[in-house]
């Protein structure tokens, strides 16, 4: 009965010791060497002693363990696979992580809007892995689904939850790389979109771009039929045996069938250029009507505040026409005003002296 | 420099093996670039390579040849007329497929070529025009023309596009000021009631 006891006791430091690293494999560390720094006093080597022998007898045990279906042994085989769960989901929470940092630098990469397409290589190859590595957590965090469910029959409440929380925690986390990656292409393919009209402007139209390429199959193609001329002066001659021209014929005609394919495509090519082309002017027109309707509102609001402010000027210059028709009006009741008073003022004058 | 020197129409036997039996209908040349001693002979060499190389191609082919500096657009039609081009290195070889085809449509129609003399022969002057009117390819061909008045037209509505946007500024410009001026008037006005309301002698 003790051995049972004391394998139950020792996995139940187990259980904490693997809940930490399951979350952080760097903050434990880190959290007790604070720790040390700031308790100087306080002397945790033995701790850290005990956990080295606790994990390294952990993994003796799982090495001489067989398969037992004692009652006893149950308990250990669910933390067993509690452990394994525990233990799957951290190297999943770390190849997440290294999966977000290679996201960040393909952003960056993505982000460049400089006209140079050197980085077009590498910013392919990342898109190609972290594609690769968003699968493989994928399926990774599917088993780690089916792991927990399949051990949810065994295990107690505490553990069902905790297990489906991580479970859903990682598939929050990769759902939002997911979107991030996905924002990052399109922002690539806008970027490209941007670069290529740019290098259109720079460079001719597509007028050049599709007639070298058909000139350059005809001169390819040409030498092989028309022997080598010695042309010296206007003497022409020509040495030709009927197999070298038998030979020739055969030549001339899968030549003859690529020329006329070949000059086809060119029509196409440039009927095709042409559409788009047309396509692009017409978003062009498009945009154009818009912006000045956009205006259309603007020279509204300027014409309603030029008539408010002939309305106000209006009426500030009637004010002052009223104001100066009183004023001129007035000058006759000042008269008559000053009038009364020199006469009073005179009357004043005679009754005192 | 994009330069077509000539255009000649060739009839060519389609059954059996041809054996120098084409036969030059009738041909146009534009040599104003050569010497004049040696236009006789580039004339010759020209006319004689077109027989060589309609001898060497099968009915309902096209081809260009490369050849010293110039290149021999030839295109032989299915009852054997064919028409053969010679051209400058520059030309593209589409416009010269096109025009091939459109000179043999017009000879084709114009007369009967199996049988027909000499003096018709002589009086058909389409050759010639054609030839000079092609010396510029950008503007003869339907499909060069069209791309490159495309691509003008592209380049005005980027120029527009930027006057409406100043036009927009400008404009943004203007309701600033006419809202300053409407509140000034403002101003005014309630300036020029105040003096008239009080103080009333």
């Amino acid at each position: 009965m003790s051995v049972p006891r004391r394998r139950r006791g020792s996995s139940k430091s187990e259980d904490t010791e693997q809940l930490l690293p399951a979350t952080k494999s760097t903050g434990n560390s880190s959290w007790s060497g604070v720790e040390d720094k700031e308790n100087m006093g306080r002397d945790r080597t033995a701790e850290f002693q005990s956990a080295l022998r606790s994990l390294q007898g952990r993994q003796q045990v799982r090495q001489l363990q067989p398969n037992p279906m004692t009652s006893a042994n149950r308990m250990n085989r669910n933390l067993d696979q509690y452990t394994e769960f525990m233990r799957v989901a951290k190297s999943i929470g770390k190849n997440i992580s290294k999966t977000y940092s290679k996201l960040e630098k393909l952003a960056l990469l993505a982000k460049r809007k400089s006209l140079f397409e050197d980085k077009s290589v590498e910013i392919q190859e990342l898109t190609f892995i972290i594609k690769e590595d968003i699968n493989g957590l994928n399926q990774d965090i599917a088993k780690l689904q089916k792991i927990s469910r399949g051990s949810q029959t065994v295990n107690g409440k505490h553990i069902q939850s905790h297990s489906s929380g991580v479970v859903v925690g990682l598939q929050s986390k990769l759902a939002s790389m997911s979107t991030e990656f996905k924002n990052v292409l399109q922002i690539r393919t806008e970027n490209l979109k941007e670069q290529r009209t740019r290098q259109d402007q720079f460079t001719q139209g597509p007028v050049t771009s599709s007639l070298p390429p058909s000139a350059l199959t005809g001169f390819y193609k040409g030498s092989a039929l028309v022997p080598e001329d010695s042309y010296s002066g206007g003497d022409i001659s020509i040495d030709i045996g009927d197999n070298a021209g038998a030979l020739r014929h055969r030549q001339s005609q899968l030549l003859a069938q690529d020329e006329t394919e070949s000059y086809l495509s060119s029509r196409a090519d440039a009927m095709q250029s042409i559409e788009s082309t047309i396509v692009e002017l017409g978003g062009i027109f498009q945009q154009l009507a818009t912006m000045v309707k956009e205006q259309e509102e603007v020279v509204q609001r300027i014409d309603s505040n030029i008539e408010d402010a002939e309305m106000n000027v209006e009426a500030a210059h009637t004010e002052l026409l009223k104001y100066f028709r009183s004023v001129a009006s007035n000058r006759w009741l000042m008269i008559k005003v000053f009038a009364l008073l020199i006469f009073f003022f005179v009357i004043f004058v005679v009754f005192l002296g | 420099m994009v330069k077509l020197f000539a255009i000649s129409v060739i009839r060519r036997p389609i059954d059996g093996p041809p054996d120098g039996r084409c036969v030059l209908l009738k041909g146009s040349y534009d040599l104003a670039s050569f010497g004049f001693f040696q236009r006789a002979s580039v004339k010759e060499f020209m006319s004689f390579s077109s027989q060589t190389i309609v001898e060497r191609t099968s009915p309902a082919t096209r081809q260009s040849v490369k050849e010293q500096e110039f290149f021999c657009h030839v295109y032989v039609r299915v009852d054997g007329l064919s028409v053969v081009l010679v051209s400058d290195i520059d030309y593209p070889s589409r416009v010269a497929h096109t025009l091939m085809t459109k000179v043999l449509d017009d000879f084709s129609s114009k007369f009967e070529w199996r049988s027909v003399g000499p003096e018709a022969l002589d009086a058909y002057r389409d050759l010639d025009q054609t030839l000079a009117k092609y010396q510029n390819p950008r503007e003869a061909d339907a499909l060069t023309r069209i791309q490159t008045e495309l691509d003008e037209t592209k380049i005005i509505m980027h120029n527009t596009i930027e006057a409406v946007l100043e036009r927009g500024e400008k404009l943004d410009d203007l309701v600033a000021k006419s809202d300053n001026l409407s509140a000034q008037s403002k101003m005014f006005y309630k300036t020029a009631k105040k003096t008239n309301s009080c103080c009333n002698f």
